[in-house]
C-alpha cells in the first residue's frame, strides 16, 4: 500500500456537513480526490464519492459457509465414524444437537475471516506502522486529500480555501 | 401530497376481500362437521388473534421508537398508527370468542370441560385442576376484556396525542413528552400482558402442555407479520405517488427488521424445539411429535418459509433496497407466519374436538382409548392416542375456507387501516424526529 514520496495537499474541516458539501463541489469541479478521511463513518459519503460497494461481505459469506461445513461435517464424522457415543438415547447423527455448534462456527469463521481479510487489504496488522496525514483525523477533523501528481496544486488550494478548510502539505 | 384518500380500487378490493371472508365463514359454519363448530371457531381464533397481534405490534413499535428516541421511522409513523386502529375491531372479535367459550358454544379448549374439575368424575384431570386458577372461563373472558381493552385505550390515547400534535404552533414538544410517558408505561404492560394473552388464547389449546418460550415465539410471529404488512403497505402507497419522503433508506431498514426478526423467530422456534427434543420428557415432546408426524408438510415448510427464504434472499444489501425482492419476501413470510399460527392452533383443536366427541359417546370408550388418566401420562396420551388420523381439510392443511377467512380478515385489516390513514395527514409535521427521519441514511 505504501506509495513513497507522494506529495499530498490536504484540507481539514470541522464537521461532516462541511465535508460533504466540499466533496460534492470537488466532484462538480472534476477535481480528482485522492482520499477522504473521517474520524467516524459518515453516512451518505460513499455514494457521493462514487466508491464501489465493498466486496468484504462476499468474503464473509464464503468464510461463513466454510464454518458451517467444518462444524457440520466435523461433528458428523466424529459422532458417526470416529467416536460414536450414545447421548440420552439419541441417534449418533443427531442433527438438532449439531445446530448450535454449527451456528457458532459459522459466526466465528465469518468474523475472524473478515477481520483478517480487512487487515490484509488495508495493510494493517500487529507491528505495522502506517503513515498518516494528520493525527487529528482520528479525533475531530474531517479531511479531503489531493495527490499533487493528479491535480494542480493551485486549483486544489483555491478549492480548499474556498470551502473553508485548513490547508496542509505533507509528503507520504 | 400529504393526504391519502381511501377510494376506488383499494376500497373495492378490501370490501371484496371482506365479502369473501364472510362467505367463507358462513360456509364453514353451515358445513360444520361437528356439534361444536370447531373448524369455524378455530379459524376465527386463528385469524382473530393473528391480526389483533399484528395491530398491537404496530402500536408496540411506535412506543418502542418513542421510548428509544429512535427517529428514523417518524416520517411514516402514521401507517403504524393506522394499523393500530384495528385493535378495537380485534378486541370485539376476541370478546366474541371469549363469550362463546364462556357459554360453552365452542370446544376449542379442553379446560372448558367442567367434568375435568370434579374429583368424583372419571374425567377428573388433576393437571387441569392445578391450572384452573389461570385457565378458567372467567379469566379468559375478563382477562381478554381488561388486557386488550388496556391496549385499545393506550392506542387511542397515543393516536389522539399524535393528531393533537399536528395542531401545535411553535416547538415546545409538550405533546411528545406526554406521549413518551404513555409509551414508556405501555412497554411493561405489553411485555407481560401479551404473554398472558398468548398463553390463554393459543397455548391453552394444548392445555396439558406448556413451554416458556411459546409466548416469545408467537409474539415474534406477530412482529414479523407486522413488518411484512408495513413494507407492503408502504410500497403500495409509494406506487400511488404518496410518501415520496419515504426513501429506499427507510425500506432498507424495514428490510433489515424483516431479516433480523425472521432469524430471531427461528432462534425462538429452534430453542423451544431443541430443548424439548433433547430433554425428551413425555408431556413436552407430545406437542412436537404430534406436529412432526401428523403435519410434516407444514412443520418443515414453516421453517423453510420463515427462515430460509428471508435469510438467503434478504442477506444481500441490494435485495433489501429493491422493492421487488422486498415485497416478494414480505408476502411469503406473511403467509409463513399465518401458517405458523395455523400449526399452533389446529392440531390441538382437532384433538380437543375428537376428545369431546369421545366424551359425548361415553367415557368408557374415551378412557380405553386414552389409557389411565394419571397425572404424568395424560398429556402424552392425549396426543399419542390419536396418532393414526387421516387427512382432513382445514386441519391437516389449510383448505379454501381457511384461506377465504384469512383473505376476509386481511381485507378488513386493510380497510380499517386505510380508513384511519385517510383521516389524518400522512406525515406528522410536528413530530420532533421528523427532520431526522427525512434525512435518514443507512
Amino acid at each position: 500500500m505504501a506509495h513513497h514520496n507522494k506529495e499530498v495537499i490536504y484540507g481539514l474541516y470541522d464537521d461532516e456537513t462541511d465535508l460533504m458539501k466540499a466533496v460534492k463541489e470537488a466532484k462538480e469541479q472534476h477535481l480528482e480526490i485522492m482520499d477522504v478521511y473521517t474520524p467516524f463513518p459518515v453516512h451518505g459519503l460513499d455514494p457521493i464519492l462514487g466508491l464501489a460497494e465493498s466486496r468484504l461481505h462476499i468474503a464473509g459469506f464464503v468464510y461463513g459457509m466454510i464454518g458451517t461445513l467444518t462444524a457440520f461435517l466435523g461433528m458428523t464424522w466424529v459422532f458417526t465414524k470416529d467416536w460414536p457415543v450414545i447421548f440420552g438415547g439419541k441417534p449418533y447423527w443427531s442433527v438438532p444437537a449439531f445446530i448450535p455448534i454449527t451456528f457458532e462456527l459459522t459466526v466465528l469463521f465469518s468474523c475472524v475471516g473478515m477481520v483478517i481479510t480487512f487487515y490484509i487489504v488495508s495493510g494493517l496488522g500487529p507491528g505495522v506502522t502506517n503513515d498518516y496525514l494528520d493525527p487529528r483525523i482520528t479525533d475531530d477533523k474531517f479531511c479531503i486529500a489531493f495527490d499533487k501528481s493528479e491535480v494542480e496544486a493551485s486549483a486544489a488550494e483555491s478549492f480548499l480555501s474556498k470551502t473553508g478548510a485548513e490547508i496542509n502539505h505533507k509528503v507520504l | 401530497m400529504n393526504q391519502y384518500t381511501f377510494s376506488g380500487t383499494a376500497k373495492t378490493v378490501t370490501i371484496g376481500a371482506m365479502i369473501v371472508g364472510v362467505v367463507s365463514m358462513l360456509l364453514t359454519w353451515f358445513m360444520g362437521a361437528d356439534a361444536y363448530q370447531s373448524r369455524f371457531w378455530s379459524n376465527f381464533l386463528h385469524n382473530g388473534t393473528f391480526f389483533l397481534g399484528i395491530s398491537m405490534m404496530a402500536f408496540f413499535f411506535i412506543t418502542v421508537c418513542i421510548t428509544a428516541y429512535a427517529g428514523w421511522a417518524a416520517v411514516f409513523k402514521r401507517v403504524w398508527e393506522a394499523m393500530s386502529s384495528y385493535m378495537i375491531i380485534g378486541f370485539v372479535f376476541m370478546v366474541i370468542i371469549a363469550v362463546a367459550t364462556f357459554l360453552h358454544w365452542n370446544h376449542l379448549y379442553h379446560w372448558t370441560d367442567v367434568t375435568a374439575y370434579d374429583v368424583n368424575s372419571p374425567n377428573y384431570d388433576p393437571i387441569l385442576d392445578g391450572k384452573s386458577g389461570f385457565l378458567n372461563s372467567n379469566w379468559y373472558l375478563f382477562g381478554t376484556i381488561i388486557i386488550v381493552g388496556t391496549w385499545v385505550i393506550f392506542g387511542r390515547k397515543m393516536r389522539s396525542l399524535s393528531l393533537a400534535e399536528d395542531q401545535d404552533q411553535g416547538e415546545d414538544f409538550a405533546k411528545h413528552r406526554t406521549m413518551r410517558k404513555w409509551a414508556a408505561a405501555f412497554l411493561p404492560i405489553m411485555g407481560f400482558s401479551s404473554a398472558a394473552m398468548i398463553w390463554l388464547w393459543l397455548m391453552s389449546v394444548d392445555a396439558h402442555w406448556y413451554s416458556t418460550l411459546y409466548a416469545w415465539h408467537a409474539a415474534v410471529s406477530w412482529f414479523v407479520s407486522m413488518i411484512c404488512l408495513t413494507i407492503l403497505l408502504l410500497i403500495y402507497l409509494k406506487s400511488k405517488g404518496l410518501y415520496e419522503q419515504v426513501t429506499v433508506e427507510h425500506m432498507h431498514d424495514l428490510g433489515k427488521f424483516l431479516f433480523a426478526f425472521s432469524i430471531f423467530w427461528t432462534y425462538m422456534w429452534f430453542s423451544q424445539f431443541m430443548l424439548i427434543w433433547y430433554a425428551n420428557v413425555g408431556e413436552e415432546t407430545g406437542y412436537f411429535l404430534h406436529r412432526r408426524t401428523e403435519y410434516p408438510v407444514l412443520f418443515y415448510a414453516n421453517l423453510a418459509i420463515n427462515f430460509l427464504i428471508p435469510f438467503f434472499v434478504l442477506m444481500r444489501n441490494d435485495t433489501k433496497r429493491k422493492f421487488g425482492s422486498l415485497s416478494f419476501v414480505a408476502i411469503v413470510v406473511f403467509i409463513g407466519h399465518w401458517i405458523d399460527f395455523f400449526l399452533m392452533i389446529k392440531p390441538g383443536v382437532k384433538i380437543n374436538r375428537d376428545h369431546a366427541a369421545h366424551a359425548d359417546g361415553g367415557h368408557g370408550v374415551a378412557d380405553a382409548a386414552h389409557g389411565a388418566h394419571d397425572a404424568a401420562g395424560h398429556g402424552a396420551h392425549e396426543v399419542a392416542g390419536h396418532a393414526a388420523s387421516t387427512f382432513e381439510a382445514g386441519y391437516t392443511l389449510p383448505g379454501f375456507l381457511e384461506i377465504g377467512t384469512m383473505i376476509g380478515f386481511l381485507g378488513l385489516f386493510f380497510f380499517v387501516t386505510l380508513t384511519a390513514l385517510s383521516k389524518a395527514p400522512l406525515i406528522a409535521k410536528n413530530d420532533p424526529y421528523l427532520d431526522e427521519s427525512l434525512h435518514h441514511h443507512t
